[in-house]
C-alpha cells in the first residue's frame, strides 16, 4: 500500500508548480507519506492541513453544502491544496506562480488514487 | 524540585502552558515532575482529579521508561492512547533542571499531529524559560534526598524535640 501512496505523490510531484505533496490521516493529523523539500516539515503540515480540513469540512456540514471534496489556501508565497480521500488527505503545496486548474486536476486524481489504495488493502 | 522555587516556576510554566492549550486545543493539560508534583495544570475541576491523574501519569512515565529498556529500543519520545472520544498524549519535556512530564487530554476538536506539533514549540518555550536555565544545587534527586534527610535530621535533633 504505501508503494502506491509513494508512486501517488511521486506523479504529484512532478506536475510544474507542485513543490511538494503529503499523504496523512484525516482524523490524526499524522503523516502517512510524504514527497517534500527539506526544509518543510511534513508533521507540521499534516497536523495543520488535517485540522484545516476537518474544520472546513464541519462547516460546509453546517452550512448544508455536502461532503467536503478539497480546501484551497491562498497565500503570499503560494498555495495549499488538501483533498480528501476517505481516512487520509492529500495535501499538494503549489507555487504562486502556476497553473493552478491542472496541479488542482492532478490533486483530485491523486486522492482518488489514494482512497481506491486505502479501499483495496482495507481488510 | 524544591519547595522555595516552585511558585516562581509555577508562574513562569503558566503562560507555555496556556499557549499550548490554545493553539493544540487540547481539554486537559498537566505539566508534572517524575515524582508527580505538579507544577502547571489547565482544565482541571477538581484538586482530586489532578492528584489521580499525576500520580498515574508519573507511574505511566516510569513504566514506559522500563518498557523502554526491557525491550532496548533506547529512550521513547510520547505515549499515546486513542480512546473512542478522547485521546491522551504523554511526553517528557527536558530542561535544564529536571525533566518534567506533560499529560494532555483531547477530543476531536484536536489531533495527535495538532498535540505534537505545539508539543515541539511547548518544549522550546519551557527549555528557555530563565527561571528553569539555572541547575538549582537542590533540584536533582540526590540533593532533594540530602535536603530531605538533613532536614528529617534537624527536626529529631535533641534541641529540636525539647522545642530549645
Amino acid at each position: 500500500m504505501s508503494d502506491a501512496y509513494r508512486e501517488v505523490l511521486s506523479r504529484l510531484s512532478r506536475v510544474p508548480g507542485v513543490r511538494g505533496a503529503l499523504i496523512a490521516l484525516a482524523d490524526a493529523g499524522v503523516p502517512v507519506a510524504e514527497e517534500l523539500q527539506p526544509d518543510v516539515s511534513g508533521e507540521a503540515v499534516a497536523a495543520l492541513a488535517a485540522a484545516l480540513f476537518r474544520r472546513t469540512a464541519l462547516a460546509a456540514r453546517s452550512g448544508d453544502l455536502g461532503a467536503l471534496e478539497t480546501v484551497h489556501l491562498e497565500a503570499e508565497g503560494g498555495h495549499v491544496h488538501v483533498a480528501g480521500a476517505g481516512e487520509l488527505i492529500v495535501v499538494a503545496l503549489i507555487a504562486d506562480d502556476t497553473q493552478i486548474g491542472r496541479a488542482r486536476l492532478e490533486l483530485v486524481r491523486a486522492a482518488r488514487a489514494v482512497r481506491e489504495a486505502a479501499e483495496t488493502a482495507a481488510p | 524540585m524544591r519547595g522555595t522555587e516552585l511558585p516562581r516556576i509555577v508562574a513562569a510554566l503558566k503562560g507555555p502552558i496556556d499557549t499550548f492549550v490554545r493553539d493544540a486545543r487540547v481539554r486537559v493539560a498537566l505539566l508534572i515532575d517524575r515524582s508527580g508534583q505538579v507544577v502547571a495544570q489547565h482544565g482541571f475541576t477538581s484538586s482530586y482529579e489532578v492528584m489521580n491523574v499525576a500520580s498515574l501519569a508519573a507511574a505511566a512515565h516510569a513504566t514506559s521508561h522500563a518498557l523502554a529498556d526491557v525491550t532496548s529500543v533506547g529512550g521513547w519520545s510520547h505515549l499515546h492512547h486513542a480512546g473512542t472520544r478522547q485521546e491522551l498524549f504523554l511526553a517528557t519535556l527536558t530542561t535544564p533542571t529536571a525533566p518534567l512530564i506533560l499529560v494532555a487530554i483531547f477530543d476531536s476538536e484536536s489531533s495527535l499531529g495538532l498535540v505534537q506539533l505545539f508539543f515541539g514549540q511547548l518544549a522550546v518555550r519551557v527549555a528557555a524559560l530563565p527561571e528553569l536555565q539555572r541547575v538549582s544545587a537542590s533540584a536533582d534527586q540526590h540533593s532533594f534526598e540530602r535536603d530531605l534527610e538533613a532536614g528529617i535530621a534537624r527536626a529529631f535533633a535533641p534541641d529540636s524535640r525539647s522545642g530549645a
